[in-house]
């Protein structure tokens, strides 16, 4: 009868943008408290309301209420709604309606005990054990979990025993019971509070441990405690009824909910209708008070997922037959090679991926045999083009338009049902983190014979020989061992490696590689690197490498295209495109990259770009790079389009770029000069210039202008 | 992980005994002595203050309580002080009730809970949202008006079930079911939901992780990576939502004893509160703690052991 609040499910998953978009998007894991989101529910907008009501109604109660809660009526016992008693009358006579919201603000004000001493004290000692650190920790969560493990309800009959039905007490105690639950939903938001930068500079300012939590920490927890104490709220009038219904509510001729539905179950037979009346106040308000603590909680969200749900397939399958309808036959392009055109990505806002843009325009070829690189910053699109390629887009995020031409097939126009027949046959992906590539519940061993068994059609045994040789092949000295090992079991490098043998499985003509060797260690890194270049040497197979690092281009790819908010920028031969780069955004990456440059005109100081890659909704029509271009003048203030660049076949899109090439520019390391501040903000402003200036590019030019 | 069943049974101990001392204190607490419980209204003082002196009442706390624990380690409860009989005796003729309602309520609320959570989070779309309803409603409903409801539906109305009582499984196991079953659905409404509720959660998590779209790149099938992948990765804090539900489902009997007239723990508690019998409520919440400490213990190191990282340590 007493709910642990344990940590609300509700709570658990992450904000629906925090896959979809780049790091600096993401909202911080604790919210402020927002009024606006109760009022965005309508469920949460009449759970107010109906609060409001109840509790202005029965605190008024002595002035409007046709009968006193103590009134018999012997001509009408137990009857049903009626003109004198609007919903009907109990087994003495007394009027219903009278007495509901006569005993409604008892019911609400003796809830609101529990609710202060649950919050009060889960959340003291919460911020308590933040602040106090790991012991006193361990003893207070020890103390909890004791506390949630009793049989609450035989406790507090057993205090009722003791103390006799004082509610108030009772309410408080059974607050004390509940706060062990609101403690450990508070304790780790308290915790990452507690270890923000700004408290650690309020420490060292010397700000008293209860000074930083009650300004600093208390503030964060707000969302949750008003979550929290709605939901609490509605714990306690439930069992706060269930308690009356029981015999320990109120002395006998008082009104309270639970004793009133007590009485109608005495006379469920001969007159059911009793039930409904308190019955569905009492399960509006508790609904009322759910939905307004689910309203301002987070809901869990499908759209993080990285398997759609069957509504949300559904709704693809016709997004897809769509493009499919819409888009030419496919030519007959060559063997095994990639050709992707005009790609565009984009956040489904409407369920047909027309909300924000995330990749436009983007198009590339892959020779079979070769290795293309896709360059840029965080948030330029990069792995959302490479997701693209296998149909592995988040939930949420989806092609809007172009091809994805393979073996005579447009991928972007495939079925997941197709897709499932190019997923790991022909094309296969390695992600960035191998440890969290590989499921943690399932053995090494388990999950590269599945997926051999599966593609390649081969028995048990057969597999599990072609396990083995695929880890000696991506080497794995003690391949026996590691089949046998879980994933949390291995090193990062040999779980990439693991990974690697996964992708390999299948044969893959066209392997996808997210970053394989960010999140490693350096030395790792080279390891891994010259194993992707000996297994491109030996398959044949071709490699769209996704990466940072120009070190990695230098070092594997024959192709980069150079990407910048979403758009290809550069696009060429590896040897010319970093021996001679054409675009700002390419010079500036070679500038800032250590490894690129050559030990011998390695500069005293290494550059740096200025700001941040736009978030996709700001991405202006102009120059997408113009707010960071050391070299944006008032002609950048155009659509820019990729033209040739004039070394080889490669492809640039800048308007200066020629300009650059003859007067042989560097992208030198200081910030970007006032004067082409200054010439952006004119652009802005001039006649000659676009005829709507993006709004977002003048305001940051100048704001630059005043710092 | 020896270490660590050795840690949990400690706490496990430390948990009763904290909660004996607790219970010791309450009842000492309550309004009058075991004489004037015991021999009623109406007794002299002079009789009173001899059954009070027999009792021990009279001796300091400390010894007291001493004297019931150790009664009490050996099984012994004492005497009731209002008909006499041996609280043990009495509390193992109730336990079976209470956990064959518990036992089976938590059952179907797993069963329903992780059926309908998984079919929410693996439809998504409007299926989503009138499970999502369902259980918002079954929450906040009461369990005590839901059994009135049934009792009127499927006892009155259709006469299936028994509206009341309790058969033993030893007289009819077919009346038995029976007799469980509108209290075992009226409790298993509200922890089906909540169960339902954590499912979803944990699917949907299990669903955000990274190795989902490895394993959908190397072309596993979809049932797969829910009912093999997904699932195994949020069977943990599932189990852990059905532990904590059986220790709610355990309290929840009070209700749902009285409302079908079950002579389980939960009458037992009800029944000694109201009339201030203490050695049955000393016994009672001792016993209830003790069934409900173990059985979390057993579903806490089953988590344990569905968790490989942890096997293996
Ligand atoms: S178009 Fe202008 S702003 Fe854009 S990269 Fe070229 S020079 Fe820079």
């Amino acid at each position: 009868m007493i709910p642990n609040v344990a940590p609300a499910p509700a709570d658990s998953a992450e904000p629906t943008a925090a896959a979809v978009l780049p790091k600096a998007l993401r909202q911080s894991a604790v919210k402020k408290f927002s009024g606006s989101k109760l009022f965005a529910s309508p469920a949460s907008v009449a759970g107010v309301i109906w609060l409001a009501v109840l509790v202005a109604a029965s605190l008024t109660a002595p002035l409007w209420l046709p009968y006193k809660t103590e009134d018999q009526d012997f001509t009408a016992v137990l009857s049903g709604p009626t003109a004198a008693h609007w919903l009907g009358t109990d087994e003495l006579g007394r009027d219903i309606l009278s007495r509901i919201f006569a005993s409604a603000a008892g019911t609400l004000g003796t809830s609101m005990i529990t609710v202060m001493v649950a919050v009060g004290l889960g959340t003291t000692l919460a911020m308590l054990a933040a602040a106090a650190g790991d012991r006193v920790e361990t003893v207070i969560s020890r103390v909890t979990e004791v506390m949630m493990s009793l049989p609450g309800t035989v406790i507090i009959l057993a205090v009722i025993g003791a103390v006799g039905t004082n509610i108030p007490l009772i309410m408080a105690i059974l607050g004390v019971l509940i706060s062990a639950g609101m403690y450990r939903v508070m304790l780790g938001q308290a915790k990452s509070l507690q270890s923000q930068l700004y408290v650690d500079a309020a420490k060292v300012d010397g700000v008293s441990t209860l000074g930083i939590s009650l300004r600093h920490v208390l503030p964060g927890l707000a969302n949750t405690i008003v979550v929290q104490s709605a939901l609490i709220f509605a714990v306690g009038m439930l069992i706060q009824a269930g308690l009356a219904f029981i015999g320990f509510g109120p002395p006998i001729p008082e009104p309270s909910w639970g004793g009133m539905i007590q009485g109608a179950s005495q006379n469920v037979y001969n007159a059911p209708w009793l039930m409904v009346p308190t019955g569905a106040v009492l399960a509006l308000t508790v609904l009322s008070a759910n939905a307004i603590g689910n309203a301002l909680g987070k809901a869990p969200n499908a759209t993080a997922s990285h398997l759609p749900s069957a509504a949300a397939r559904r709704r693809r399958a016709k997004a897809v037959a769509a493009i499919a309808a819409a888009a030419p036959a496919p030519n007959d392009s060559a063997k095994n090679t990639l050709s992707v055109c005009n790609l565009s990505v984009g956040v489904d806002s409407d369920g047909a991926g027309h909300g924000v843009r995330l990749v436009t325009d983007v198009s590339f070829d892959v020779e079979p045999g070769t290795v293309l690189g896709l360059v840029g910053e965080s948030g330029c699109g990069k792995t959302m083009t490479a997701l693209s390629l296998l149909g592995l887009l988040p939930s949420g995020v989806s092609v809007t338009g172009g091809q994805i031409l393979w073996n005579g097939r447009n991928l972007a126009a495939a079925t997941d049902k197709d897709m499932e027949g190019v997923r790991g046959r022909e094309v296969a992906l390695i992600s960035q983190e191998p440890m969290r590539a590989l499921d943690p519940m399932f053995t090494v061993g388990y999950q590269l014979t599945a997926a051999i068994r599966r593609l390649r059609g081969m028995g048990r045994a057969e597999a599990k020989a072609e396990a083995l040789g695929l880890l000696e092949k991506v080497g794995i000295v003690d391949a026996a061992r590691i089949l046998k090992t879980y994933p949390h079991q291995i090193s990062g490098g040999m779980a990439q490696r693991v990974a690697i043998a996964l992708a390999l499985s299948g044969r893959p003509r066209l392997l996808v590689a997210d970053e394989p060797t960010t999140a490693l260690d350096v030395t790792v890194q080279a390891e891994i690197l010259s194993l992707l270049r000996g297994l491109v040497k030996d398959t044949g197979m071709s490699v769209v490498m996704v990466t940072h690092d120009l070190g990695v281009v230098a070092d594997l790819c024959d192709q980069v295209a150079v990407m910048y908010a979403g758009e290809v920028v550069e696009n060429g031969r590896t040897d010319s495109i970093l021996d001679n780069p054409r675009h700002p955004y390419t010079l500036a990456l070679l500038a800032a990259d250590p490894h690129a440059n050559h030990a011998a005109d390695m500069p005293e100081r290494l550059a740096t770009i200025s700001g941040q890659v736009p978030q996709p909704k700001d991405w202006p029509s102009t120059c997408r790079f113009a707010a960071r271009c050391q070299f944006a003048g008032s002609a950048c203030m155009v659509p820019v389009p990729l033209l040739p660049s004039g070394t080889g076949d490669g492809l640039v899109r800048c308007v200066k770029a020629d300009e650059l090439a003859v007067e042989g520019l560097d992208w030198v390391a200081t910030d970007v000069p006032s004067h082409h501040v200054l010439n952006l903000v004119e652009a802005g402003t001039a006649p000659a210039g676009p005829a709507k200036a993006p709004a977002g590019l003048e305001r940051r030019t100048v704001e630059k202008d005043h710092a | 992980m020896a270490l660590f069943i050795t840690k949990r049974l400690l706490m496990a101990l430390a948990t009763v005994l904290v909660v004996a001392v607790l219970a010791f204190l309450l009842v000492h607490a309550m309004p009058g002595s075991p004489g004037a419980v015991s021999l009623g209204a109406g007794a002299s003082q002079e009789a009173i203050a001899e059954v009070n002196q027999r009792l021990g009442w009279n001796d300091p706390l400390l010894a007291q309580f001493f004297t019931w624990l150790g009664a009490a380690v050996q099984g012994d409860f004492g005497i009731s002080l209002i008909d006499g009989r041996s609280v043990s005796a009495d509390l193992a003729s109730r336990l079976p009730v209470t956990a064959s309602l518990a036992a089976g309520a938590t059952l179907l609320s797993a069963v329903l809970g992780i059926g309908l959570g998984v079919t929410a989070a693996v439809r998504g779309g409007m299926a989503d949202r009138v499970i999502g309803g369902v259980c918002g409603m079954a929450v906040a409903l009461p369990a005590f008006w839901i059994g009135i409801i049934f009792v009127y539906l499927l006892a009155v109305q259709s006469s299936v079930f028994p509206a009341t009582g309790y058969v033993p499984f030893e007289a009819s196991p077919q009346d038995w079911a029976l007799s469980l079953a509108l209290p075992v659905i009226t409790l298993a409404v509200g922890g089906a939901a909540f169960i339902a509720r954590q499912t979803r959660a944990s699917m949907l998590e299990a669903l955000q992780q990274e190795h989902i779209r490895t394993l959908r790149a190397t072309a596993t099938p979809t049932w797969k990576i829910l009912y093999v992948h997904a699932l195994r990765y949020a069977s943990l804090p599932i189990v852990a939502g059905i532990a904590l539900q059986f220790i709610q489902l355990f309290g929840g009997s009070v209700i749902a004893e009285q409302l079908f007239a079950m002579p389980g723990l939960g009458q037992a508690v009800q029944n000694s509160v109201s009339t201030h019998d203490a050695p049955s409520v000393q016994g009672v919440v001792v016993i209830a703690t003790v069934v409900v400490v173990a059985v979390n213990l057993v579903l806490e190191l089953a988590t344990k052991f569905l968790d490989p990282k942890l096997r293996a340590s």
